[in-house]
């Protein structure tokens, strides 16, 4: 991504996250059931839909990757993973926010819940692979093929925890009220919010990008001069 | 073809020379056993949904290491890069892999649902054959996801580590599914009753098998 086009989305994201504070803050009505805790909502949705389309990007990538062999894929895959798992904790730690006053409990194993939880510890995984395994082709080739399984399994896990979770009925509520944004000033701070969150999510994506591609590139930039070191001394002796 | 049961008939011949997986599994299965036993002591009534969780922590567990121990040995005796170099396809050594992982778990579980029956109390006859499909479709999708995930591990730095990280959340959807058709089983309900849960144990195996069997080729491969 060119700086000036980072530049731009990066004005962008200022600009939309302001209006989407304001919005969601100050002129959307307070929820006449929840009350003000009610608005924090408008920052848990957009969390989770950058979450969810961050941690599809790790997939595409990874297969794009193990397809094609080009490390821009691994980098982008890296970088996806890597902002993913910050939005899935932004989103379990406003739902826990959220969940207290309304539910009465930080946590329970309501399955959007469990849902979230299994994804944040697959992706966790996943990230430590990165880290502790080591910064080479081999560890990239695993890291996408564990990216791949955590995607596939996305599907069975909802199926699985939903079935799971009405066999045993919910102690709580339901969660209906979420749908009822009754004025449409709650409608325009929600998608606000959203474009907000995108804006974020693609700047963010894009510095941990070039972050990662310029240490790509020095990488290889090092194992040059190590073979021309090598080959200067073999000349030399 | 030929590969695959060549392959499979060289890991039940080692196997059965050394007796090393099954007598660990089975070892490590009793001793998972008797611990959930002496934490949660079984009491009357309860006693059809302890067992079903405590058959799946052993088959959990027990099956880490056995996975994981089946790769560091082909690794050991540099049998894994013979393996590479041999004409044969990637998949075909996944799928001997994985028979083989299968049915060293199937020896284990056999011995830890004996034990099972008699730690909690549980009449035998009847509810074995309901726990049959249940215990062998779970094996089934854990040998399918562990065989790869640990030949990922035993080639990384710090992968002994890892491999519990790895493998128990991918495992989270069959894990639940099989503690309830598990559960339902001891407690004495019909087939029908457990139709949804080993439906989704199918849906899990048939796509980590074919997920397995195409990705294994990257995981094995040499720089």
């Amino acid at each position: 991504m060119k700086s000036a086009w980072r530049l731009a989305v990066a004005g962008m994201t200022l600009a939309t996250m302001i209006a989407a504070i304001w919005m969601s803050l100050i002129n959307a009505p307070t929820e006449a059931e929840q009350g003000t805790v009610q608005r924090i909502f408008y920052f848990h949705v957009p969390c989770a839909m950058v979450t969810f389309c961050a941690f599809g990007l790790v997939a595409i990538a990874g297969a794009l990757y193990l397809w094609l062999g080009n490390q821009i894929w691994d980098d982008l895959e890296y970088a996806a993973a890597e902002i993913g798992m910050v939005f899935c904790t932004l989103v379990l730690v406003t739902g826990s926010i959220w969940a207290k006053p309304i539910w009465g409990t930080w946590w329970t194993w309501d399955s959007r819940l469990t849902t979230t939880f299994i994804l944040w510890l697959i992706y966790a995984g996943y990230l430590m692979l990165r880290a502790f395994g080591g910064d080479t082709p081999q560890v990239a080739r695993f890291a996408a093929v564990v990216g791949i399984f955590g995607a596939l399994d996305v599907p069975l896990i909802i199926v699985s925890v939903r079935l799971w979770r009405t066999i045993h009925p919910a102690v709580l509520l339901t969660r209906q009220n979420e749908h009822g944004l009754q004025d449409p000033r709650m409608v325009a701070a929600l998608l606000m919010s959203m474009a907000a969150f995108t804006l974020l999510f693609v700047w963010l994506l894009g510095l941990r990008f070039k972050t990662l591609r310029l240490n790509t590139r020095l990488n290889s930039l090092k194992r040059e001069v190590a073979l021309w070191r090598a080959a200067e001394e073999g000349g030399r002796a | 073809m030929a590969a695959f049961s060549t392959l499979l008939r060289k890991d039940l011949k080692l196997e059965l020379r050394t007796g090393e997986s099954t007598i660990t599994l089975i070892a490590l299965s009793m001793l998972i056993l008797l611990v959930l036993v002496l934490a949660f002591n079984p009491a009357e009534g309860h006693s059809a949904d302890l067992a079903a969780g405590a058959l799946w922590i052993a088959m959990i567990f027990a099956g880490m290491l056995g996975s994981s121990r089946a790769l560091i040995a082909e690794r050991e005796n540099g049998c894994m890069l013979g393996l590479l170099l041999s004409p044969i396809d990637c998949a075909q050594i996944y799928a001997a892999k994985l028979a083989a992982a299968f049915i060293f778990m199937m020896v284990a579980e056999a011995a830890s649902i004996i034990l099972l029956m008699l730690f909690f109390n549980l009449d035998f006859g009847i509810r074995l054959a309901r726990l049959l499909p249940t215990v062998m479709l779970g094996g089934l999708g854990f040998a399918a996801i562990s065989t790869l995930l640990a030949a990922i591990t035993s080639r990384t730095r710090a992968g002994d580590l890892l491999l519990p990280v790895l493998v128990v959340p991918v495992f989270v959807p069959a894990l639940i599914a099989g503690v309830k058709a598990s559960s339902a089983a001891l407690a004495g309900a019909a087939i029908s009753e457990m139709a949804m849960w080993l439906k989704i144990m199918i849906a899990f195996d048939v796509l980590f098998v074919v997920a397995g069997y195409l990705l294994f080729e990257y995981v094995v491969v040499e720089d």
